[in-house]
């Protein structure tokens, strides 16, 4: 008797539990494989739109100063000195000749003022100039607009020292730091 | 009619199908009948064959109501050929009385013979081992074991009566119905109708029932003679209604056995009954009617008594056992004797002669197999519905994933656009460290408006000499590093001039001063206003030792011995790390 209760008990419940117990596993693990993958996706993905948010921002910001950028770059790839003189010489054709002369030019290599401060390449401009003080002002504006990189180290104005023969011209001593790439 | 073989024959997988075959087509599962005694079943047939006569009732259980059965023949019971016709005839009655099921009880009362047991085997306790020994292997029960088990089948009942010498005896019939039992049993199977068959010995059954209808007497022992046309049965019972002996004389064609008298006598002798009470029970049509009288002018010391079973309605007298073997002991009433309990109780008088063989049975599930298939066919549901939503869910879940904006990402894009971010981030850099280098914090062209500013033209002052020196503080490790803006003029001072230095030497004053070279030269190096910038004056007067008073007409501008007064002016703006103008110490990226 019970000749069929083990074929029943097989074929009837252990091996459809198996079956469907191996489906649901290979279910189970399919999703955990395609959760474990979407979570470094969501990492990634993540982090790719912070990243993407990030340039956003950081493009809207910078995109009005590229032509700044452009335009500083353009100048700190012009070697200081000349291009300091070739600015003075376009500036004296505007002034009056009598009221504006560069009488000395120094440059140095070796750090001075702010640049021996910080890490930045630097060189240092000695420049003596005689002239009446409004046109000197007026030189310096255009020159330090034309040339932001140059940082005034010391300015001295000094009369002229003849007292016998007053003259309106004044002595202008400045040292710079010209700021370099 | 699908074949089904023996499940030993077939491997796992087959049992499984042929299990589930049944399960699907048969009622095995639904209906209990197919698992159940023909006695325990609602609707029964009673088939009584004893020799001339064949006689069949239908008996609805519930209602303990008899009716007339279909009439049966010799040939329908015997003939293999009309068997078939006769089962499919017995099924469309019973289908007409609605039944669910049909037991047939087929009572044999054309043959009844008593073999020995083994003398060896004269244990009382041993009655149940030797009960199934006379099912599975007679020969080993038997006192003589000549004969072929294959025609034959044999039952024990015992002989509760102490001093009766043996613990009881066998009854012996011929297999000569097996087939047409079988063939009832495959019609039923053929209709999906639970046929139960069930053969008894009539004999047996009627000595279980004198303990209704017989007047034994106490203390008086008692004979029965049970007078069926085609042999006699004598029993004997003792004082207290026990049995202790079973014989059976063959009436040989005659109407009643030559050796009747005889027997009795002799047996009577043997048993030492002294004058027992004499029962006649006549079951069978047109027997001997003079045989109470015989009997009576025989043993004319004996009560000879004709007794007759009460019958109900349309169950002749002479037929009493189909209504024997389906009446219960009435509850409460204690049997008459231990004989008539245990033949009831224990049914020694029921026992089945012709059962359906072991190897027909295993053919089908058990009970319990069919209710574990069907409801394993549940469990299965169910365990398919839980993995359907198992999977469901996982599939939604999947679904999700799938559908989430992340699963489509691209991971080089990834690296594309930390690659953007790299290249922006260096060039934020880069134009922050260039705005901060090339801040307006020292110019010379506004120092001069300040000169110009604190000591506007005629304003009794004579500037002798401007200087203005910017330094960088030394913080080593720092990011940025503040720095220092001084002024110095020197110069002369007439008294109207005093007045305006003294102011200048204030806080507010020189203050207000730079406020105002913020506002008209836009360069915010001059601003105050922030906390992390300070700035500090000092101003120094003496007298001019080379002054000379002079009429004010009479004096010029650039004549300093007109000027009572020297002065020393010293203005510090200090720049702190913090300032936004701090400049920044490491090198552009």
């Amino acid at each position: 008797m019970n000749l069929y209760r083990q074929s029943i008990a097989l074929f009837g419940i252990v091996l459809p539990a198996l079956a469907c117990a191996l489906l649901v596993a290979l279910g189970l693990t399919l999703k955990s494989r395609m959760l474990d993958s979407l979570n470094n996706k969501q990492a990634l993905f993540k982090t790719y739109e912070t990243n993407r948010v990030k340039a956003l921002e950081i493009e809207s910001a910078i995109i009005l100063q590229r032509p700044h950028i452009a335009h500083w770059t353009a100048l700190l790839a012009e070697e200081s000195s000349s291009a300091v003189n070739t600015h003075l010489r376009a500036i004296a054709e505007t002034l009056p000749s009598k009221e504006f002369q560069k009488t000395a030019f120094e440059r140095s290599t070796s750090r001075g003022g702010f640049g021996s401060a910080t890490a930045q390449n630097s060189s240092q401009l000695r420049i003596v100039f005689r002239g009446t003080f409004r046109t000197m002002q007026r030189a310096f504006l255009e020159l330090e607009s034309r040339m932001p990189q140059l940082q005034l180290q010391e300015l001295r104005i000094d009369p002229n020292p003849n007292q016998q023969t007053p003259s309106p011209l004044l002595n202008f001593q400045v040292n710079y730091t010209a700021w370099e790439n | 009619m699908a074949t089904y073989r023996h499940p030993a024959s077939l491997n796992a997988l087959q049992r499984f199908k042929q299990a589930r075959f049944m399960l699907r087509h048969t009622t095995r599962a639904s209906n209990p009948a197919w698992y159940q005694e023909a006695f325990d079943l609602d609707f029964q047939l009673h088939i009584r064959v004893d020799g001339p006569a064949i006689s069949t009732f239908f008996f609805a259980r519930r209602k303990a109501h008899w009716s007339e059965g279909p009439t049966l023949s010799e040939t329908d019971l015997r003939d293999p050929e009309k068997m078939a016709a006769c089962a499919e005839k017995i099924l469309t009655q019973a289908s007409s009385f609605k039944a669910s099921s049909l037991g047939v009880i087929l009572h044999l009362a054309d043959e009844f013979a008593t073999a020995e047991l083994k003398p060896a085997l004269d244990n009382p306790a041993a009655l149940p081992d030797l009960r199934e020994a006379a099912f599975h292997k007679p020969a080993t029960i038997l006192d003589d074991s000549s004969v072929p088990p294959e025609q034959n089948c044999w039952r024990v009942v015992p002989y509760p009566a102490q001093g009766s010498g043996v613990i009881g005896t066998t009854i012996t019939l011929t297999r000569q119905y097996a087939p047409f039992l079988a063939a009832l049993r495959q019609a039923g199977e053929a209709h999906n109708f639970p046929l139960i068959t069930h053969a008894l010995s009539a004999p047996l059954v009627a000595i279980m029932g004198l303990a209704q209808c017989a007047p034994f007497a106490p203390g008086k022992s008692a004979v029965a003679i049970l007078q069926y046309p085609w042999f006699t049965a004598l029993v004997f019972f003792n004082d207290h209604a026990d049995l202790l002996l079973i014989r059976t004389l063959q009436h040989h064609h005659l109407r009643h056995a030559p050796n009747l008298r005889h027997a009795l006598a002799t047996t009577h002798a043997s048993l030492e009954l002294t004058d027992p009470d004499i029962f006649i029970l006549t079951l069978g049509l047109d027997l001997d009617p003079g045989l109470q009288g015989e009997l009576s002018s025989a043993f004319p010391l004996s009560r000879v008594t004709l007794v007759t079973p009460p019958m109900p309605q349309g169950i002749p007298a002479w037929c009493p056992e189909p209504v024997i073997a389906t009446t219960p002991q009435p509850k409460g009433e204690p049997a008459r004797s231990l004989t008539f309990g245990i033949l009831r109780d224990e049914k020694w008088a029921l026992q089945d002669f012709l059962p359906t063989p072991k190897e027909v049975i295993e053919i089908y599930p058990s009970r319990a197999e069919m209710m574990l298939l069907r409801g394993l066919r549940l469990g299965r549901l169910g365990l398919f519905a839980v993995g359907v939503l198992v999977l469901v869910w996982i599939a939604l879940g999947i679904l999700d994933i799938v559908r989430s904006a992340a699963w489509t990402f691209n991971p080089s894009e990834a690296s594309f656009v930390k690659g953007r971010l790299s290249n922006l981030t260096n060039e934020r850099q880069k134009s922050q460290h260039w705005d901060n280098l090339l801040e307006d914090r020292s110019k010379a062209w506004t120092s001069m408006e300040l000169l110009s500013r604190l000591f506007p033209e005629r304003c009794g002052v004579l500037v002798k000499s401007f200087a203005h020196t910017v330094r960088a503080d030394t913080a080593p490790g720092q990011a940025k590093i503040g720095f220092v803006k001084e002024w110095k003029i020197t110069g002369l001072a007439r008294d109207e001039a005093v007045d305006h230095l003294n102011v200048l030497n204030t806080q507010d004053g020189i203050a207000a001063q730079f406020n105002e070279i913020a506002r008209v030269t836009g360069n915010p190096a001059f601003n105050p206003a922030l906390r992390t910038r300070s700035l500090a004056v000092n101003v120094r007067t003496q007298e001019n030792g080379s002054f000379k008073l002079q009429p004010l007409d009479e004096t010029y501008d650039i004549d300093e011995s007109s000027y009572p007064f020297n002065f020393d002016l010293t203005i510090t703006q200090r720049f702190e790390a913090t300032d936004p103008m701090a400049i920044t110490v490491s090198k552009a990226p």
